[in-house]
């Protein structure tokens, strides 16, 4: 089953400067994670942090879309799972900048099974004692 | 719905490693008393109870007294928020935010 994640945020900014953050790999790092990401189509990059309960904390990515300033999107894959990230961004005037978050990708019947480390391990022990 | 009572949150409360294994210990029993946690920790039962009051606020632990002891037990129910891959980066993605807000006001300063 497929599933998507859809949120909305709205910013006090420019179109250009919340591009930028989202596009910039030090403006990244900054309020996600250490990366290499690089806003290219085909670039492969990784997410970073610190290793958590036998999740490696790496986020392994290819940038799909480059719309400058308005659309971006890339693959997201971790833990077993592979989910597609999508940004929009949406000029609504007086300053005001509409981004909207959308991240599709399947139960996690599936990705329970193929997980080997961190959160899908951890859900898959959490799946049994939800059984019970 | 139970989950707007909870005092703390559920992914804050299973961050913890010690924390996740007391839930492991909880769900092989119907309840134990605190004396039978700490005996499984390197650590005192000042450290275990406060680890136990954090699983109790964020709803995924339930006690009662029992004559002079506290018996606990697993109320596992919370754990399907994260157990659900949309509430965990909703979670994330959220907190991320906070910190962009933030990049993009100094930006403006």
């Amino acid at each position: 089953m497929s599933l998507t994640l859809s949120l909305d945020f709205q910013f006090t900014t420019s179109i250009e400067k919340l591009w930028s953050a989202l596009t910039d790999s030090s403006k990244l790092a900054k309020w996600v994670m250490e990366n290499d990401f690089k806003p290219v189509v085909g670039h492969r990059f990784q997410f970073r942090t610190q290793p958590f309960n036998g999740w490696d904390g790496i986020i392994d990515g290819e940038v799909l879309i480059v719309d400058a300033p308005n659309r971006l999107s890339y693959t997201w894959a971790s833990a077993g799972e592979k989910h597609t990230v999508t940004w929009t961004l949406q000029d609504l005037g007086n300053g005001k900048v509409n981004l909207h978050l959308e991240q599709t990708g399947f139960s996690n019947a599936q990705g329970l099974e193929g997980a080997k480390y961190g959160w899908g391990k951890w859900c898959g022990e959490l799946e049994k004692l939800l059984e019970q | 719905m139970s989950e707007n009572n909870q005092m703390r949150d559920v992914f804050d409360a299973i961050a913890d490693p010690t924390r996740r294994r007391l839930i492991r210990l909880l769900a092989e029993a119907e309840e134990k008393p605190l004396h039978e946690l700490t005996a499984q920790f390197p650590m005192g039962r000042t450290a275990v109870s406060k680890h136990l009051k954090i699983l109790k606020e964020a709803g995924l632990v339930l006690d009662r007294k029992v004559g002079r002891e506290t018996r606990f037990r697993l109320n596992a129910s919370p754990l399907r928020e994260v157990q659900d891959w949309v509430a965990f980066y909703s979670k994330f993605w959220r907190t991320n935010m906070l910190r962009l807000n933030q990049l993009l006001e100094e930006e403006e300063e």
